[in-house]
């Protein structure tokens, strides 16, 4: 037993062996799963990249019509009145042309057309066919007959769409709007001025004008021009709080739709381009200017006035011999005395006056929306011409520049700048302040008492319920250096005197007495029969009247806000 | 399990872009076909627009009005116009001026 014997050690097993998963097969499928991801997210990617792709770009409509300069080279965005009105309008319209080469049955092709054009003389097609290679059958022809047309399916009739620059109010607003050429450039007036916006703009461009008051006022401007037969004549009505032109006329006027060259100057836009020496209707700047400067108040004497100056060799002198010597400053203004009105602008000199007409823009360049507008000359004022300036001689001016210059008069002393394109937060803006506070209220009050009382000399314009004031300008019209008998005869109207919201300003250039003409008196009864006088009283007054009496209702309901 | 989550994401990503695709295809043309038609209204409005100015301007219903009628227009009064308010439930006529008193 002793020999069977053994021992047994037990030992502490230790081993190498260390569990691990087959590498190689893992990772064949780590890489296939990866790899099919890897597929599926560059898939997703495409996807997304093109969604985000299809939500980002524009559709084929907004590419087409959002930029309609690429699509047609000739459009041009339309203009309406500020109540939506179509002045000028682009419209597309289809001329018919003929290729005599690709006719198959002529016979039978100018018996279809006979029957869709009974009133085209088709001898004459007949010709146009044997001799020619190409013509126009049709212009601007109708959708109806353009679709009978296109239903004949003959190929030799070519369907050419054009574009047409239409002025639907014809001469109404020619002066603002202007012209275009062949390739649809502005050439004039707004179109000229406003052409690359016209062309880049999908939007219609608003205008402040009116067209029923611009209607109105041409119509009365017409039948005044023939019963005085004045050469030409315009005027201008504006908002004297935001400078927005509601109408702005000039006759002669043109049908910009009939594309005609225009050279004579008679056609020139008389508020903007045309210059003139406008008489006593500057007599209110002296005023307001001495008021402004402190060297007077209204009441302030001027005593022992002579009835007649001299200036150098000049004769200064008044146009109503009766005017008394011992006048008020305001009564110089309201009876409209010269040698009143240079003393006045004595007191406030040569410097200040000329300060004075420049802020109130009478005098310096005006920034406006046409470019027809005339350079402001620059006048030395020494002590004839601040004697002559005083009473608006020797020194020109536009009546666009007068209606500014009587809106800051009214509107209580502040810059305005007049416009004719629409902005919408354009209201009641005010400005940079011209006159000292109070100086407007006594200029007003003063160009009221012209019209309502019987000294004043625009009795024939107080329109009742319109309270109505203004100055009347009748100046000769410089001609050879020496004046001429022709007259520009001016009347600047501001109202409703009480809370001024229009300038209303109404030239009449060159007119005539008239012998016929019925004057109704609007203080008393009865009349007048005949021109007493080739004043402004006597005619651009009675004219301003008539059209405040028509355009009157449409303003007090439209534009001025009541109570 | 995790693979399974992995592919069930992947075939959802798949499915939900082929859809929105589509959708988005949809509601693109049906845009496009509205804004074609609107389009399409608002060329017609504005020639009708032209239309109606033309024919109602001042100048054409002077014309129309001495072709039809043999009475005079009259030229409006500021007198003759009122404001009737209906403001507060109270209808009141009140006299209309622009001027201040």
């Amino acid at each position: 037993m002793a020999d069977n014997k053994s021992k047994l050690t037990i030992e502490d097993y230790k081993s190498d062996f260390i569990f691990k998963k087959k590498e190689n097969g893992l990772n064949i499928q780590f890489n296939r799963v990866a790899f099919i991801f890897f597929v599926f997210f560059i898939i997703y990617l495409i996807y997304t990249i093109h969604l985000i792709h299809l939500g980002s770009r524009k559709s084929k409509f907004e590419n087409i019509n959002n930029l309609p300069g690429s699509k047609n080279k000739l459009y041009r965005a339309d203009i309406i009145d500020i109540n939506g009105n179509y002045l000028a309008k682009t419209v597309k319209s289809i001329d018919i042309g003929l290729k005599t080469s690709d006719i198959i049955n002529e016979k039978k092709l100018l018996l279809s057309l006979n029957i869709i054009f009974p009133d085209k003389n088709f001898d004459e097609i007949k010709k146009k066919i044997k001799t020619k290679k190409f013509f126009y059958l049709e212009k601007k022809i109708s959708e109806e007959n353009y679709e009978k047309i296109m239903k004949l399916g003959d190929k030799s009739l070519v369907p050419e769409e054009r574009v047409l620059r239409m002025y639907p109010q014809k001469n109404l607003f020619s002066h603002v709007l202007g012209q275009i050429d062949d390739d649809n450039n502005g050439i004039s007036g707004l179109e000229k001025s406003l052409n690359d916006e016209l062309r880049k703009s999908t939007e219609s461009i608003k205008l402040t004008l009116d067209k029923d008051i611009q209607f109105l006022i041409r119509k009365e401007l017409i039948k005044y021009q023939e019963i005085f037969k004045s050469k030409g004549s315009a005027a201008i009505l504006m908002d004297v709080n935001n400078g927005n032109i509601l109408s702005l006329v000039s006759l002669p006027d043109f049908n910009p739709n009939e594309r005609q060259n225009i050279t004579d100057v008679n056609y020139i836009n008389r508020v903007t381009k045309g210059t003139y020496e406008l008489g006593s209707v500057f007599k209110a700047f002296t005023f307001a200017s001495a008021l402004n400067e402190k060297v007077i108040k209204p009441e302030t004497e001027f005593l022992d006035l002579p009835k007649s100056i001299k200036c150098d060799k000049y004769r200064i002198g008044e146009y109503d011999n009766e005017i008394p010597s011992d006048l008020t400053a305001e009564q110089i203004l309201v009876r409209s005395g010269n040698i009143g009105s240079v003393k006045i602008a004595q007191k406030v000199g040569s410097e200040k006056f000329k300060l004075f007409l420049e802020k109130v823009g009478v005098l310096s360049d005006i920034d406006f929306d046409i470019e027809e507008v005339a350079p402001q000359k620059n006048y030395d004022f020494g002590k004839c011409r601040l004697a002559t300036a005083s009473f608006g001689h020797g020194i020109a001016t536009t009546i666009l520049q007068l209606a500014k210059g009587y809106s800051i008069l009214s509107n209580g002393g502040y810059e305005i700048k007049p416009t004719l394109i629409y902005k919408e937060n354009n209201f009641n803006k005010k400005n940079k302040r011209i006159l000292n506070r109070g100086i407007s209220e006594q200029v007003v009050s003063a160009l009221r008492k012209i019209v309502n009382t019987e000294e004043g000399t625009a009795k024939f314009a107080d329109v009742q319920n319109y309270e109505i004031g203004g100055k009347t300008g009748t100046a000769d019209q410089p001609e050879g250096g020496a004046y001429s008998e022709a007259k520009i005869n001016t009347f600047a109207s501001i109202f409703p005197t009480s809370n001024p919201q229009f300038v209303f300003v109404v030239m009449l250039d060159t007119p005539k007495k008239s012998k016929d003409y019925y004057y109704k008196y609007r203080h008393r009864k009865g009349g007048w029969k005949g021109t007493l006088y080739n004043t402004a009283g006597w005619t651009s007054v009675e004219v301003a009247g008539k059209v405040i009496d028509k355009i009157g209702p449409i303003l007090a309901t439209k534009y001025i806000e009541v109570n | 399990m995790k693979k399974f989550a992995l592919a069930l994401v992947i075939f959802l990503l798949v499915l939900s872009t082929a859809i929105i695709k589509n959708t988005t295809k949809q509601i693109e043309d049906e845009i496009f076909t509205a804004k074609e038609n609107i389009r399409v209204l608002n060329s017609e409005l504005e020639n009708v627009s032209l239309e109606h100015d033309y024919l109602s301007s001042a100048e054409r219903l002077l014309e129309y009005q001495s072709q039809y009628f043999e009475d005079e227009l009259i030229q409006k009064n500021i007198n003759d116009i009122r404001i009737y308010n209906i403001s507060d439930d109270l209808n009141k006529i009140q006299n209309f001026k622009i001027i201040k008193e």
